[in-house]
């Protein structure tokens, strides 16, 4: 399995936050979902595969080729769409394609005008008068008619409403029927990805904390519920955090198996949704 | 890079409806015929860059297949096509107008544009957004209107540069000062592109 992007011990530094020693690979063909508290350093991560940021240290490779000599060709292959409109608001969306068009070798007027269809845009009217939804379709209209291998997405369902988020996450799973594609997009909306992400990469405070099929989250972690008295310094070292309540503790594992040794029967193990272990991280980074 | 300097009349369709009236003000007031050919000249250049200085536009180009070298280069490339189609409006202009005008006053206002290109763009990536069209508005005007009392002072307290520049024949004092505004404006394009390459968006 190829993987289309990959970031080798990459580390930016700001003042007060950074993005630490990252190792992270895309796999080629399939849906990465993108997660993390606001703040985590998604959007920086994101910055620095569009290479709009230079990492300090470390090595980004794009379809095996870095940004040093192959900048155009890596950008060539990338369909982006951001939070928050990029394009100039002034201008319609015609005179935009005009601007954007011929920067793409591949670039397919056909397509363009498919989806622009399909997504029932207004070709002259100016961006500034788009909905926010409206904005995110014509950024996506954008991304898909160069015949992009890779497609990145910064936040794209934030602000949205259901419905659209809906057919927004529909059309990228049309998308995936051609197998050449790959996407990757970062969210905090979790619910999104359990209906079309195939791996997750989960990020805290700057690190990478996984990045797994999402079969092998769900295999992985779990919640358990138990009463107070089965938890002393030993046991609680099967749990990422553990929340304490009069009624009893609720924790996260992420290793089932220990967890089944340790307790026995004497716990219920439910499925623990990716909120739930973001939650959970994000506490258990709190009080260590 | 061609289609970065395209994307420049796309832009400012709108803004061109006024170029023409806003150049016939000028001519039919008698301005004279330097200040004209400068204002014309700056018309497209930094109009550009009022969209240049936003964030967004650069994460936009950034993100399309263009290089950082690119992007800065079709603004310095793309500055001397529009000043030469500008000439070639406002040379009609004046021409229609019956204005009287010469090539050294073409030579003046295009030398003096490059100029205020070669200082002013690299300001645009120091400076943050917002605040740059004002400073360069500000100091444009200051230059202006400083630049009769320089040149008055510089005529009458240093006599040795003014000697040494008249006793230059014609050919001599254009080559050299074609030579050092074309110098000037690679330096500029050089300083504008390195800081442009570090710049994070």
């Amino acid at each position: 399995m190829e993987n289309i992007v990959e970031l080798k011990n990459v580390t930016k530094k700001f003042k007060g936050f950074s993005v630490n020693n990252m190792n992270l690979q895309v796999k080629q063909g399939y849906v990465t979902g993108f997660i993390g508290a606001n703040g985590a350093g998604k959007s920086t991560t994101i910055k620095m595969i569009m290479n709009l940021l230079r990492p300090d240290a470390g090595e980004i490779n794009l379809f095996g080729l870095d940004y040093k000599k192959h900048e155009k060709a890596i950008k060539e292959r990338i369909g982006f769409v951001y939070d928050g409109n990029v394009f100039f608001e002034g201008l319609n969306l015609k005179d935009i394609k005009r601007i954007v068009a011929p920067a793409y070798k591949h670039w397919d007027d056909k397509v363009f005008h498919q989806y622009i269809e399909k997504f029932e845009l207004p070709i002259n009217k100016s961006m500034k008068t788009f909905s926010k939804g409206m904005q995110m379709k014509a950024s996506l209209a954008i991304a898909l008619s160069h015949q992009a291998e890779l497609i990145i997405m910064d936040e794209p369902t934030a602000g949205l409403d259901p419905i659209f988020r809906r057919e927004l996450l529909n059309l990228l799973q049309e998308l995936m029927i051609d197998g050449n594609r790959t996407i990757f997009f970062s969210t905090h909306i979790t619910t999104d990805l359990d209906r079309i992400a195939d791996y997750i990469a989960f990020m805290q405070n700057g690190e990478l904390v996984f990045n797994q099929s999402i079969h092998d989250v769900a295999e992985n972690y779990a919640l358990v519920k138990g009463g107070l008295d089965l938890l002393d310094r030993d046991t609680e070292k099967a749990f990422v955090h553990v929340h304490r309540a009069s009624t009893g503790f609720e924790a996260l594992t992420k290793n089932i198996q220990a967890v089944k040794n340790t307790f026995g029967d004497t716990v219920v193990i439910e499925r623990a949704s990716l909120e739930d272990i973001m939650y959970y991280f994000k506490g258990g980074v709190q009080h260590v | 890079m061609f289609n970065l300097i395209r994307r420049d009349v796309i832009l400012q369709k709108w803004q061109l409806l006024f170029f023409i009236p806003f150049i016939l003000v000028f001519v039919i007031m008698g301005a004279s015929p330097v200040l004209v050919f400068l204002v014309a000249s700056i018309f497209i250049p930094f109009n550009t860059y009022a969209y240049d200085e936003k964030a967004e536009t650069n994460i936009l180009l950034n993100s399309l297949p263009y290089t950082r070298i690119e992007i800065i280069a079709s603004r310095y490339l793309g500055a001397i096509f529009y000043m030469l189609l500008s000439i070639g409006v406002t040379s009609l202009a004046l021409f229609i107008f019956n204005k009287p005008f010469t090539l050294t006053d073409i030579a003046i206002g295009s030398g003096l544009f490059l100029l205020f290109a070669a200082f002013t763009f690299p300001l645009f990536q120091i400076f943050k957004p917002g605040y740059i069209t004002t400073v360069i508005l500000i100091s444009f005007i200051l230059l202006s209107w400083a630049a009769q009392p320089i040149a008055q002072f510089i005529t009458e307290h240093l006599t040795a540069i003014t000697d040494f520049i008249a006793s230059l024949s014609m050919t001599a004092l254009y080559t050299g000062v074609t030579l050092i505004i074309m110098a000037i404006y690679l330096i500029s394009w050089i300083i504008t592109t390195s800081i442009y390459q570090r710049k994070v968006f």
